[in-house]
C-alpha cells in the first residue's frame, strides 16, 4: 500500500455532534490542526426536507414498519434521520429488549435534541459516598461548574434560580413566560411536601436551534484548523507500532466503500456513548481494566400519570392552561424512599389543545363527546429516572454480525431491575396525589419503564475514575492506558443521574478539550 | 428519488451537450430550436400534477383473510363511524390500509390483529350466533366496551383482548383522521386535523453503499450509458 504524504492532524476527532463539536471549538481555537469524521451525511434542511401531509404519505404518518422498529419515536415524516437498523444492526438477548436510538448525520442527535438544560449536582457526582452504591466521579460540581456556566452562555439556557443543592443553579437568561394557574396550583401543592415546582431549564440557542452545527462547529471552522470528512464510517482506529499509542483510524467512505485511513498525534472519540465504546472495543484499546462496555446505564422515561384540571373544560383553559415545569429529584434527598436509591424528576406539560382519546375508555361518538368536554384541560407528569449504573449491563461486539461495512457491531445486555419498576411506581403514586392536592382529576397512569435506550441518554461503558482498575478513563477523560487518547462524550459518566445529559457532556468535553490543550501546549503529549 | 435521477440526468447532459447534438444531426432531426429544449425545464415550468395511487385505485389485499377483512371493516365502523360531518373509517379505506400496513409488519403486531379478529369473529358466534360483521352497534358493543381501557405512552394494556382492542382503536382513529378523505371535509369546532410536518427524505439514498456480499456488480456512480467506440 502506497501513501503519498498522508496529512499529519495534531488531533483526529471522531464524531460532530455535541462533544465533538466542542472538542473541536476548543481545539481549533487553541491552535491545533483537527481532523473531523462524521459517519453520515450532511443534511441540507433545503434540500432533503419539505412539509408534507400525513394524508399525501404512503404510510399516512404512521412508522415504516420495517426500517426502524426499536425506535419508538420515529414517524413516517423523520424515519430517514435515524439510523437504519438494517444498514447498522446490533443484537440484543430475545427477552432484553434495548431501544438504540441514533442518528449518524453532521451534527448527530444535536440536530434533534429536547433542549432540557441541567447540572449534576454532588448528589449524582459524590452519590456513592451518600448511599454506598457504585462509585463516585473523581469529580464535583465545584470541577465543573465553570464550564457548565460558558456552556449556558454559549446555549443560552433559560431558568430561574432556585437554590436546590439536587438541581444547582446555572448562568441563564431570563425565562419570560408567565406561568399558568394549573403550574401554580401544583406548586403550592407541592410546597408542603418538599416537591419543588420549577421553570424548565431549557437551551434557547439561536434562532431555536441549539445544535454543534451551528452553536460549536462554525467557530471551529471559523480559525481555519477544521477539516472534516462527511461519510466516514470508522471502522478502527490504529496504533503505532513502536509507542503502542493510537495514531490514527481507518475508515469506511459510507458511499462508495472505499477504505481509508488517516493519521493524527492524538485521537478524540465523540461518537456517541456506544459508537465510542464499539470503536474501542472493535480496536482493543484502552480495556487493561476489563471495564470497558461495563455500567451501561440511561433514565427510565415512559411512567407518568395523565390529568385534567376541571376549571379549564369547555373552552375555559384560558390562564388555567399552558407551560411546562420541571420537578426536579426529591426522593433520596431529605427522605429514604422505600425500595428504590436515587430518584427521579418529573417533565410537566400543561396544554390548552386537545386531551389525547387514550386517556378514555370510550368510543365513537361518545369519545368523540368526552374529548370536546375536556379540550384544553390536559396537564401531564412524565418521569426521568436514574438508572444505576450496573457491571451486568454492558455491551460487547457480537463476532456473528458486521454491519453494512463488514464492521462488527454491538450486542447489548441491559435490563432493568427493582430498583428502577420500584421508581416508576412510587412516581405514579407521587404524581397521582400531587394532582390530587392540585385538584386535578387523574385520567390515566402508567408505572411501567420504556425498554432502555428509550430515553436516548446512553451513558457510562467507558467510565472515568481515578482507579485505573476500576475505570477506563480519568477525570480528564484520557485514557488510562494511552495518554494521547481521549472519550469526550456520555461513555465517560460514572453514573446517569436523573437529568438530561447533554449541558454535563457539553461541559465535560469543554473541560477535557482545554486540558488536553494545555498537554499539547506544554508537550506532555 | 425518480425526480432525483430525472435532475442528475438533466446535468449530465448539460455537461454534454455536444455529444447530443452530433447524434441529433446524424439522425436528421429538425433543425434546432432557437434555445435548447432543456432551458425550458426551469422553476417556472409547472410540474405535472398526480395522486397517490392508493386515493385511485383499488388496493389489492394481502394480509387478513376475508373473513378477517369483514371483521375488521366492521370493527372500524363501530370504533370511527361517521361523525359531525366527517367520514369514518371506512369511507377513509382505513381497513384496506391496515392490511397494508400490517402485512410488513413485525410478526407480533401481525399476531395482534389476526388472533384479535379471530377472537372477535368466535365470541360473536358464540354470543350473537352471527358474524361481527352482521352485529348491530349495540351487539358489538357488548363485545368491546368490557376491554376498553385508559392508557397512555407506549404502554397499550397487556391483557391480550384489551391489548388488540386498544391498540386496534387507536391506529383506526389515527389512520381515519389522517386520511385524505377526513381532510377533505370542513372542520367544525374542535375537531382533530391530520398530521403535517417536516417530512425528510432519505438522504444521498441513490449513492449509498451495498456491500459486496448482496452487490455482484458494484453500483455505478451515475446512471450514464456507455457505448462501444
Amino acid at each position: 500500500m502506497l501513501i503519498v504524504n498522508p496529512e499529519l492532524f495534531d488531533v483526529l476527532i471522531i464524531g460532530s455532534g455535541h462533544a465533538g463539536g466542542m472538542a473541536a471549538k476548543i481545539l481549533t481555537e487553541s491552535g491545533a490542526k483537527c481532523l473531523m469524521l462524521n459517519a453520515g451525511p450532511v443534511a441540507d434542511i433545503t434540500r432533503d426536507a419539505q412539509r408534507k401531509r400525513s394524508w399525501d404519505l404512503p404510510y399516512r404518518g404512521f412508522r415504516p414498519p420495517q426500517q426502524v422498529p426499536h425506535v419508538f419515536q420515529a414517524d413516517e415524516f423523520n424515519s430517514n434521520v435515524w439510523v437504519d437498523e438494517h444498514e447498522v444492526p446490533y443484537t440484543i438477548p430475545p427477552d432484553a429488549p434495548y431501544n438504540w436510538v441514533r442518528v449518524r448525520l453532521f451534527g448527530g442527535r444535536s440536530l434533534f435534541w429536547s433542549r432540557q438544560s441541567f447540572r449534576l449536582s454532588d448528589y449524582e457526582f459524590k452519590a456513592h459516598s451518600r448511599d454506598g452504591f457504585g462509585e463516585d466521579w473523581p469529580i464535583s460540581h465545584a470541577d465543573l461548574a465553570p464550564y457548565y456556566s460558558r456552556v449556558e452562555e454559549i446555549f443560552q439556557v433559560s431558568g430561574e434560580p432556585n437554590n436546590l443543592p439536587q438541581m444547582p443553579d446555572g448562568n441563564f437568561i431570563p425565562d419570560p413566560e408567565e406561568w399558568s394557574t394549573s403550574l401554580l396550583r401544583l406548586k403550592a401543592a407541592g410546597q408542603p411536601r418538599n416537591i419543588f415546582v420549577c421553570r424548565q431549564r431549557r437551551a434557547n440557542g439561536r434562532d431555536g436551534l441549539a445544535s454543534s452545527v451551528n452553536l460549536l462547529l462554525p467557530d471551529a471552522e471559523k480559525t481555519g484548523n477544521l477539516t472534516s470528512i462527511a461519510n466516514a464510517v470508522a471502522r478502527k482506529i490504529t496504533v503505532d507500532k513502536n509507542t503502542g499509542l493510537p495514531n490514527g483510524c481507518e475508515f469506511v467512505d459510507r458511499l462508495t466503500g472505499r477504505e481509508m485511513s488517516v493519521q493524527a498525534r492524538i485521537v478524540v472519540l465523540a461518537a456517541g456513548t456506544l459508537e465510542s465504546t464499539r470503536l474501542l472495543l472493535n480496536s482493543g484499546l484502552a480495556n487493561s481494566s476489563g471495564i470497558l462496555g461495563h455500567y451501561l446505564c440511561d433514565q427510565i422515561y415512559g411512567a407518568g400519570v395523565s390529568c385534567s384540571v376541571p376549571e379549564a373544560r369547555g373552552g375555559k383553559s384560558k390562564g388555567i392552561m399552558g407551560g411546562g415545569a420541571i420537578i426536579p429529584r426529591f426522593r433520596n434527598i431529605t427522605d429514604k424512599a422505600p425500595g428504590f436509591l436515587r430518584g427521579y424528576a418529573f417533565n410537566v406539560y400543561s396544554s390548552p389543545g386537545q386531551v389525547g382519546p387514550r386517556n378514555f375508555a370510550a368510543y365513537g361518538a361518545e369519545l368523540e363527546k368526552k374529548m370536546q368536554e375536556y379540550y384544553g384541560s390536559g396537564i401531564g407528569f412524565g418521569i426521568m429516572g436514574e438508572v444505576l449504573a450496573r457491571y451486568e449491563n454492558h455491551v460487547t461486539i457480537d463476532p456473528t454480525v458486521t454491519d453494512a461495512w463488514g464492521i462488527p457491531v454491538l450486542h447489548i445486555e441491559a435490563k432493568y431491575t427493582d430498583n428502577e419498576y420500584n421508581m416508576g411506581k412510587d412516581a405514579v403514586e407521587q404524581a397521582s396525589t400531587l394532582a390530587h392536592d392540585a385538584g386535578f382529576e387523574v385520567l390515566s397512569t402508567n408505572p411501567v419503564p420504556n425498554p432502555p435506550g428509550y430515553s436516548i441518554h446512553e451513558l457510562g461503558t467507558a467510565r472515568m475514575g481515578d482507579n485505573p482498575k476500576t475505570s477506563v478513563l480519568n477525570k480528564w477523560n484520557q485514557s488510562h492506558d494511552h495518554k494521547n487518547l481521549f472519550v469526550v462524550d456520555g461513555a465517560s459518566f460514572t453514573s446517569a443521574g436523573w437529568q438530561n445529559p447533554t449541558m454535563t457532556i457539553l461541559s465535560l468535553s469543554m473541560r477535557a478539550s482545554e486540558h488536553l490543550a494545555e498537554e499539547i501546549k506544554r508537550q506532555n503529549i | 428519488m425518480q425526480r432525483r435521477n430525472f435532475v442528475r440526468t438533466l446535468t449530465a447532459l448539460l455537461t454534454a451537450p455536444r455529444l447530443l447534438f452530433s447524434q441529433q444531426a446524424k439522425q436528421q432531426f429538425p433543425a434546432a430550436a432557437p434555445l435548447p429544449w432543456y432551458t425550458g425545464l426551469n422553476s417556472r415550468t409547472p410540474l405535472p400534477r398526480t395522486e397517490p395511487a392508493a386515493e385511485v385505485a383499488t388496493p389489492e389485499l394481502h394480509f387478513f383473510s376475508p373473513l378477517q377483512v369483514q371483521t375488521l371493516s366492521r370493527l372500524a365502523d363501530v370504533l370511527m363511524p361517521p361523525l359531525g360531518g366527517k367520514p369514518g373509517a371506512v369511507e377513509a379505506h382505513v381497513p384496506e390500509f391496515l392490511d397494508f400496513l400490517l402485512s410488513t409488519s413485525a410478526q407480533a403486531r401481525q399476531n395482534l390483529y389476526t388472533t384479535g379478529l379471530d377472537w372477535l369473529e368466535s365470541e360473536s358466534q358464540r354470543k350473537f350466533k352471527s358474524p361481527f360483521s352482521k352485529l348491530t352497534d349495540e351487539q358489538a358493543g357488548v363485545l368491546i366496551q368490557p376491554w376498553l381501557r385508559t392508557w397512555m405512552n407506549d404502554h397499550p394494556p397487556a391483557e391480550p383482548h384489551a391489548s388488540f382492542l386498544n391498540i386496534a382503536h387507536d391506529e383506526i382513529r389515527t389512520a381515519t383522521i389522517n386520511s385524505r378523505a377526513w381532510n377533505a371535509t370542513p372542520f367544525t369546532g374542535i375537531q382533530q386535523h391530520g398530521a403535517e410536518g417536516l417530512y425528510w427524505s432519505p438522504i444521498e439514498p441513490e449513492l449509498a453503499y451495498e456491500p459486496p456480499h448482496v452487490a455482484a456488480n458494484p453500483r455505478l456512480p451515475n446512471s450514464m450509458p456507455t457505448y462501444k467506440r
